[in-house]
């Protein structure tokens, strides 16, 4: 099956959920002509209708799925990424980000020795550059006790 | 100590603080003060009273650093607080009472005015019902029987969607003039900033929003106050504009705007807070500093501002009751 | 000539040894807060006033130094739009259409240097408008209601019709997923939250750079590990660094005519860079675009948008001076910086304070020189950054992109959400979805749709509000113009060039 059509197919499951959502969308109080539904339901609608057409007319695109070694880092990427979204916070910028440095330039094919010094230097660094210098608060979290506060 | 009862629990913690333990509370270390909003707003310049006050009265020693955390009104920071820094003894939140009024419609999630330890108040604000300079309508009478003649004739335009102040402030005018707020024409724009303007623009005719953001415009003379929404008078050069009370209608909107901590913030710090907000809201200094942000004086602290906080959120619960704005 | 006094005078005042370096210093650090994604002017304006404040500047120095903070900032957005094909601002996203595509020829030194000098154009043309305009253009802003903003919509949308690829379904669809991102949140006019599941972080909506982040930052990331190119550097030679004079020739009428254009649309408060550079970007595209070059790394692809993107932040200050209202978030900042100095910004300020204001505005000029004659050197410098090997550029992208996203709500939750909308991304480029028409039906999404709901509230649901005004009419005629013009000329050149054959 065409990649179009797969991707149609979602997105018509896609737009139908966005619809049964929207459906439930009522205002309390309502003073407009045009309430909070209609635009939500309308682009739904579209939507549908874009996706439909691919399903019944896909073109072929010049779309490779990756595979073997390529599939397989690009999924421990995405996941890597999502820890660090999840590690942020708990173990703090300075950790998350030397962890994700040292593990994602591995991925990018960096040797362990650059891959660990960058990453040490980038948490420090980075750290300092945003949170002290740019004044954006950015949280220490497992090193929080050792900086008091 | 987990103060299941904040209210008591403080007052308690409180005398026995005053019992001889006060000097041994040491002011938090990084102090924080989190303004639930983007920068540049009313939480924005809350926070940054109490930080240039702060600084200015030398009452704490590291100074302190104001961040951003925008959404829905103060709800993110509300639970962002409630789940995962209640103990945090440095975070001071600010919030006003556009976000009581959220939290008394449930739009803080599942948490209620109990789960957090209230702080201090540092000012207020008045709610505004103005009109352009050259509009026919010049009194709150005038507008009143506009409504009273045809709902639909007036167009009110303000910064918040419908259910939030800037809203029941015209639906309070509605139910003054004694017609159906459902019959009236709002119109919400993305902040006051472009309902002004649109008001200029001539697009709606009647504006509701807080006096302190119109102030400047005031004294350009580009719009006429017909009411502001306070007991009495506003003090210095707001005071020549009428009041809604003055000209016999019942109708009054402060916006408070004041600080709260996580709920298991301890006694000992919480009253450090309470405390140096006493000091600081004593402070004639302080008083200028309110001022030049456009402020009036509302000062409460500890028990006294958990009972208004409380008795605020019941009185929003009721008023959104009243305006189907919940079941 | 009061006006030229006081401009004299202004300059007078820029002019000094300390506030140039301040100027310096503040074009600076703009530019560097400017290119990080998600940050932005309110960054910088809140590192450097509290040292303002310290340093007991006085206020006109203290304007110079936000006034070229704010400018800084404008420059900035432009750079990782370039380099790394993440816009650094809402101005920024058509910007990466073509300068994403130069750098990756090799001609990143020349994209950077040609978007320096057509924002320094940009800059200036708007403040040489600023002077002339000012007072007049605030009842310009203030005939735009409801309506008018709808029908400016309208007008963007019809000239994004010029964005149709090989696919026009693929196209729309990609804008109506960003026209649904934007329903998310709080509805403005009804309060009702829509599409939050109850979730108070989407009570906001979705913040843009989360969006910006996942779709372009983060699926960039995951499409780089399909190229042959791991374990190197994204382009090896940088090439020349300067653009020479055919091409400044070749971007000279449509820079100008954007940062006309994007002068005017920065005027009305709230619409500001994302449309002017877009319009820009579509116009110059519908006008010059004849061999399909735009989109493959086309010069005046990349001159365009950013000069109109300087016009429009330089025109937003209008409403701000004139009318005492914000005419854009970077504003709202500026504002709450001037109030510290008791300068209130509105009607009365060219009355009570005109030494502020031509001081501003001279402060504009000085900042615009001083950004330009920073630019280019700095060119080299940027574009090196392409030389450092994935390994470690990578992981800073996506820290940097990650500290973006955290500086916005703080939560956590923003920075899964936009690693989903990475994968998701992903999977879009991957079937060809154009990504920065997704990008602009998610930043225009609202304001179409609020204003739209608004002018018929005003109207009681009558329709003909939306096409009765001067400005709105005149705007409507613009879109179908955009739309039926150019293939009608293109087919009546057909027919000339046959007759003149036959």
């Amino acid at each position: 099956m065409r990649a179009e059509r797969v991707f149609g197919l979602v997105w018509l499951a896609v737009s139908a959920a966005m619809a049964w959502v929207a459906l439930d969308l009522k205002a309390p109080i309502s003073y407009e002509p045009v309430g909070p539904r209609a635009v939500p339901l309308l682009y739904a609608g579209l939507m549908a209708a874009c996706a439909l057409t691919l399903v019944l007319r896909p073109h072929a695109v010049a779309f490779h799925w990756p595979h073997g070694k390529v599939v397989h880092h690009i999924v421990v990427s995405a996941g890597l990424l999502l820890g660090y979204a999840f590690a942020f916070e708990w173990l703090g910028f300075p950790l998350a980000t030397a962890l994700l440095a040292l593990l994602l330039g591995r991925v990018f094919g960096g040797s362990w020795r650059t891959c660990a010094s960058g990453g040490v230097a980038m948490g420090i660094v980075l750290y300092l550059f945003f949170d002290r210098l740019l004044d954006v608060v950015l949280p220490l979290g497992l090193l929080q006790p050792l900086f008091g506060g | 100590m987990t103060p299941t009862l904040p209210l008591r629990a403080s007052v308690i913690g409180g005398l026995l603080l005053a019992l001889g333990a006060a000097g041994a509370v040491a002011a938090p270390e990084k102090p924080e003060c989190i303004a639930p909003a983007k920068p540049g707003g009313g939480f924005d310049i809350t926070c940054k009273l109490a930080q240039s006050g702060l600084q200015e009265s030398k009452l704490i020693g590291a100074p302190m650093r104001v961040t951003y955390m925008p959404g829905g009104i103060g709800a993110v920071a509300y639970n962002a607080i409630v789940a995962q820094r209640p103990a945090d003894p440095n975070a001071l939140v600010a919030f006003s009472s556009g976000s009581l009024l959220n939290l008394a419609i449930g739009k803080f999630g599942q948490y209620t005015a109990s789960d957090v330890r209230w702080v201090a108040s540092v000012g207020t604000d008045y709610g505004v019902i103005a009109v352009r300079a050259d509009s026919p309508l010049k009194t709150l009478k005038d507008l009143v029987a506009a409504l009273q003649k045809d709902p639909a004739s007036v167009a009110f335009g303000a910064g918040g969607t419908v259910g939030s102040q800037d809203w029941m402030k015209t639906a309070l005018v509605a139910r003054l003039a004694g017609v159906n707020h459902q019959g009236m024409r709002y119109v919400a724009f993305e902040g006051g900033g472009e309902a002004f303007t649109a008001l200029l623009g001539g697009h709606v005719q009647v504006y509701s929003g807080d006096v302190g953001e119109l102030a400047p415009q005031i004294e350009a003379g580009k719009v006429h106050v017909l009411a502001v929404l306070a007991d009495e008078r506003l003090p210095g050069r707001l005071g020549t504009l009428p009041t809604a009370k003055e000209q016999g209608f019942e109708l009054s909107w402060p916006i408070v705007r004041g600080f709260y901590v996580g709920p298991k913030v301890s006694d000992a710090d919480y009253q450090w807070w309470v405390q140096t907000f006493d000091k600081l809201t004593a402070d004639p200094g302080f008083a200028k500093l309110r001022e030049q942000r456009e402020l009036q004086p509302f000062t409460k602290s500890g028990a006294a501002l958990d009972a208004y906080v409380k008795e605020a959120v019941a009185r929003y619960a009721a008023l959104a009751r009243e305006f189907d704005l919940v079941k | 000539m009061d006006t030229l006094n006081y401009l004299l005078q202004g300059f007078g005042v820029a002019f000094t040894p300390l506030n140039l370096a301040l100027a310096f210093a503040g074009a600076f650090i703009g530019t560097i807060v400017g290119l990080l994604p998600g940050l932005g002017p309110i960054n910088g304006v809140a590192i450097l006033m509290p040292i303002a404040f310290a340093m007991g500047l006085p206020p006109e120095s203290a304007l110079i130094l936000l006034a070229a903070v704010y400018m800084g900032c404008e420059y900035g957005g432009r750079i990782s739009s370039i380099l790394i094909n993440v816009p650094g601002d809402a101005g920024a996203i058509m910007t990466a259409i073509d300068g994403y595509p130069m750098a990756r020829k090799g001609l990143a030194g020349v994209a950077l240097s040609i978007s320096a000098w057509s924002s320094f154009v940009g800059g200036v043309v708007a403040t040489i408008g600023l002077v002339l305009f000012a007072p007049l253009l605030a009842n310009w802003a203030l005939a735009f209601g409801p309506a008018e903003y709808f029908a400016l919509m309208v007008f963007a949308i019809a000239c994004l019709g010029g964005m149709v690829s090989d696919r026009p379904v693929k196209t729309l669809l990609a804008v109506l997923i960003g026209l649904s991102l934007a329903c998310v949140g709080v509805d403005s006019n009804s309060g009702v939250y829509r599409f939050t599941f109850n979730d108070v972080h989407l009570a906001d909506g979705v913040q843009f750079i989360v969006v910006v982040i996942g779709f372009f930052s983060i699926s960039e990331i995951l499409l780089m590990l399909e190229e042959s190119s791991i374990g190197q550097s994204i382009i090896k030679t940088t090439g020349r660094k300067l653009f020479n004079r055919q091409e400044m020739k070749e971007t000279n009428p449509s820079t100008l005519a954007s940062s006309i254009g994007g002068f005017f649309i920065g005027v009305l408060p709230g619409a500001g860079a994302t449309i002017s550079s877009a319009i820009a970007y579509m116009v110059t595209k519908r006008v010059y675009d004849k061999d399909g070059s735009f989109g493959k790394g086309d010069i005046r692809g990349v001159s365009a948008p950013e000069a109109a993107n300087n016009a429009s932040a330089t025109g937003s200050f209008v409403p701000m001076l004139c009318l005492g209202v914000p005419g854009s978030g970077t504003t709202t900042v500026m504002m709450g910086a001037l109030a510290l100095y008791n300068i209130t910004p509105g009607p009365m300020l060219f009355q009570n304070q005109p030494e502020i204001v031509w001081g501003l505005i001279a402060s504009l000029f000085v900042g615009n020189v001083v950004l330009l004659v920073l630019n280019i050197p700095l060119v080299g410098f940027f574009a090196k950054m392409l030389t450092v090997p994935n390994a470690t550029l990578v992981p800073g992208i996506a820290a940097a992109s990650a500290v973006g996203v955290y500086s916005v709500h703080a939560t956590t939750f923003d920075l899964v959400l936009s690693v989903a909308f990475g994968v998701l991304g992903y999977l879009l480029r991957k079937l060809q979805f154009p990504m920065s028409s997704l990008i602009l039906g998610f930043a225009l999404g609202d304001m179409i749709e609020q204003n739209l709901r608004r002018a018929l509230s005003l109207s009681n649901g009558e329709v003909g509000i939306l096409w009765h005004s001067p400005v709105s009419l005149t705007l409507w005629i613009g879109a179908v113009a955009m739309l039926v013009g150019p293939p009608l000329l293109r087919r009546l050149r057909r027919g000339r060039a046959a007759l003149a054959v036959g």
